[in-house]
């Protein structure tokens, strides 16, 4: 950790600039107190302080005309001494108790962190905008454009995304419980199912674009047909999962298939239903944004990430992304928090 | 010593042929293969380009390859390009010069199904129209800025399609109008069995709006650089030369075309049709040269946009006749 403290080489005229060499001897300093022992919440306190005064040092020197890269080698040597004392940071904080606000502290900060980096290294480095533009140029997109960017994920997620969800799950799970009742229609449609689920979405995506339009109803059944297999062998897998010993109970209670199935087998599949549904819910997504590049009226998330990387606009693409993986996380996250309701007797919560 | 002798004749003659090897030089082109780029591959199949000591390499385009993209990125020293594009990702930065400007007119037009009702383009309000993205967009939003339509947005007046490359939302009927070229969708859709009696078309020329189409593109610092300009002008030449001598002889540019179609998707038929086309676009006047007064009616469409101009200021220095002079040589 004593190696963390680099001191800071050569650089752009760090002694021009006041400001910065005040937050980085400060954050020196911070960092070498953090590493004395007197107590935990001192220690986590210091070199948190450090991490975060060292940080506002690099974009107050790059603030300044001229050229960095690789004519300034202080500042990246003077970044990778902060990353050793944010790594310090990091680990203090994740001793923290590991409930509420303390779990996300952690990750958090390095989430944080990691957009820092990107910030000052693209920056720092003059990285040409259509090539990677920065977390702040993707911010004011975010904030300014709203108005395309809100009617585009009406379009796609709202309307494209869950009703292809809904509609495909839906039929995936049905089909499954029949074909489990029929055993000969089992073995047909499993290979039959595994065989559409292989065909590429840009193969199925012009096809359903001609039979249901230019309109969200193409891209909801592309999600249909996306969805429908993931759904359909997990839940057949799901009502295998019921063993025999407990399928012999109910047979000596008399239960009928009906009984047996509300009673005992559906809830035994319950996990794996609720497995399907979680890879289906970044699945959907990504269907409904590919489906969208075959043919779209001028809305979704698609459609902008598509025409505006051909206009070169890639810091809206990037906030397309952005909206995309958050929606994306959103909905993997609320299916989670179902199935956690739902399923809290599995062993798998129990541990 | 004979064996000496041998291996140093031998030494020599490679070296001497490396030493004439030829300078390279990459063309994006703006589209797949087909007779739209005639003149490039003629002069490449014609010998022109090695006359000229040039080795060219010509990467056709296609869906998702947008040129000015490719010169951006490095990956293409000149590039077929349409003048709205070209001078939009000027502005987002992209140094890019117009070198020579093939295309004299435009092909763009909008084909309306005479039985959708639409007559004028006043009838356009509340209707579909399709028009294709990655760069082919801008004259399209001219056009409906100039007569007054919102294409989107809250109470957008026309809905808008991002057609794919194909002519089907006409054939289906899920546009009333779809973007076409005059040498190319156009043909489609009549080889798909509509008769032209069916069709209305609007082509941007008798609208006003057309803007410069198929023209040469090269980056700023390649223009500068005297070895790099030497190379561009020679091409330039050598492409011209491939241009002129593709209109003069037609059929055997169509059988070239044919041969070079790595995909085999392109009909003899179809590409025949085009050729006559591409022809009329191309003829009248300096083979090439960029007519600063249709330079300037290019630019004055894309600024006369009222709610989202293409571009937002008059372009400096995106055209230079310097290399055209120096290929008339």
């Amino acid at each position: 950790m004593a190696a963390g403290l680099i001191a800071p080489v050569g650089g752009n005229g760090w002694l021009g600039n006041a400001a910065a060499l005040a937050c980085a001897v400060t954050s020196i300093v911070c960092a070498a107190l953090g590493l004395l022992r007197w107590g935990a919440v001192l220690e986590r306190a210091s070199t948190l302080l450090g991490a975060l005064v060292g940080a506002a040092a690099p974009p107050i020197l790059l603030d300044a005309p001229g050229p960095f890269g690789t004519a300034a080698p202080g500042i990246w040597l003077f970044l990778a001494g902060w990353v050793l004392i944010l790594w310090r940071a990091l680990s203090t904080l994740s001793r923290l108790p590991q409930r509420g606000a303390g779990a996300l502290a952690a990750p958090g900060v390095f989430g944080i962190a990691l957009l820092y980096l990107w910030q000052v290294l693209v920056v720092g480095f003059a990285v040409p905008q259509v090539l990677l533009p920065t977390p702040t140029q993707v911010g004011h997109v975010l904030a300014t454009r709203l108005d395309i960017l809100w009617p585009d994920f009406q379009q796609t997620f709202l309307k494209a995304v869950l009703s292809g969800y809904a509609i495909g799950c839906i039929a995936g799970f049905w089909v499954a419980v029949v074909a489990d009742r029929v055993p000969f229609l089992g073995r047909g449609l499993l290979p039959l199912s595994g065989l559409v689920s292989a065909v590429p979405i840009v193969g199925i995506a012009p096809i359903l674009v001609m039979w249901f339009g230019f309109d969200w109803q193409s891209k909801a059944a592309v999600v249909v047909v996306v969805t429908f297999f993931p759904m359909l062998v997990n839940t057949l897998a799901g009502l295998a999962a019921a063993d025999a010993m407990q399928r012999d109970l109910m047979h000596s209670y008399a239960a009928s298939y009906i009984q047996t199935l509300m009673k005992l087998r559906l809830p035994a599949a319950l996990p794996f239903v609720f497995n399907a549904l979680k890879i289906n819910s970044t699945l959907a997504l990504i269907a409904a944004i590919v489906a969208e590049f075959f043919g779209s009226p001028i809305l979704g998330l698609g459609f902008r990430i598509s025409a505006e990387v051909a206009r070169l606009n890639v810091d809206v693409v990037w906030a397309v992304i952005a909206i995309a993986a958050l929606a994306g996380s959103m909905f993997y996250g609320t299916i989670a928090v179902v199935e956690r309701a739902c399923t809290f007797w599995h062993p798998s919560y129990r541990a | 010593m004979k064996k000496l002798t041998l291996i140093g004749a031998a030494m020599l003659a490679l070296s001497a042929g490396l030493a004439s090897a030829q300078d390279k030089l990459t063309l994006q082109l703006k589209w797949v293969t087909q007779a739209q780029f005639a003149g490039y591959y003629v002069a490449k199949d014609k010998g022109f380009y090695k006359e000229a000591g040039l080795d060219v390499t010509i990467k056709a385009g296609g869906p998702d390859i947008n040129p000015a993209q490719v010169i951006a990125g490095g990956g293409a020293d000149v590039i077929v390009d349409w003048m709205p594009s070209a001078l939009a990702t000027r502005e987002k930065g992209v140094p890019m010069v117009n070198i020579a400007q093939v295309f004299k007119r435009s092909g763009m037009e909008l084909t309306c199904r005479k039985d959708s009702g639409v007559k004028t383009p006043q009838d356009f309000k509340g209707r579909t129209l399709g028009v294709w993205f990655y760069g082919n967009e801008y004259p399209f939003l001219s056009w409906m800025d100039k007569l007054g339509y919102k294409t989107s947005g809250e109470g957008n007046s026309v809905k808008v399609l991002k057609q794919g490359f194909n002519v089907d939302p006409l054939l289906q009927k899920q546009a009333d109008c779809i973007s076409t070229m005059t040498y190319n969708e156009y043909w489609q859709l009549i080889e798909s069995g509509m008769k032209p009696d069916q069709l209305l078309v609007f082509k941007y020329e008798d609208q006003g709006v057309a803007t410069l189409e198929d023209g040469l593109y090269a980056m700023e610092k390649s223009i500068s650089d005297p070895k790099m300009a030497d190379k561009l002008a020679r091409f330039l030449k050598a492409s011209l030369k491939g241009w002129d001598y593709a209109i003069k002889h037609q059929e055997e540019a169509v059988k070239i075309v044919l041969d070079n179609d790595a995909s085999g998707a392109q009909t003899k038929g179809h590409q025949t049709t085009q050729m006559l086309e591409i022809a009329k676009l191309v003829e009248g006047g300096k083979l090439g040269y960029l007519e600063p007064a249709a330079y300037e009616r290019t630019v004055k469409t894309l600024l006369t946009g009222k709610s989202d101009p293409v571009i937002t200021k008059k372009p400096e220095g995106a055209w230079t006749h310097k290399l055209w002079e120096a290929a008339q040589k």
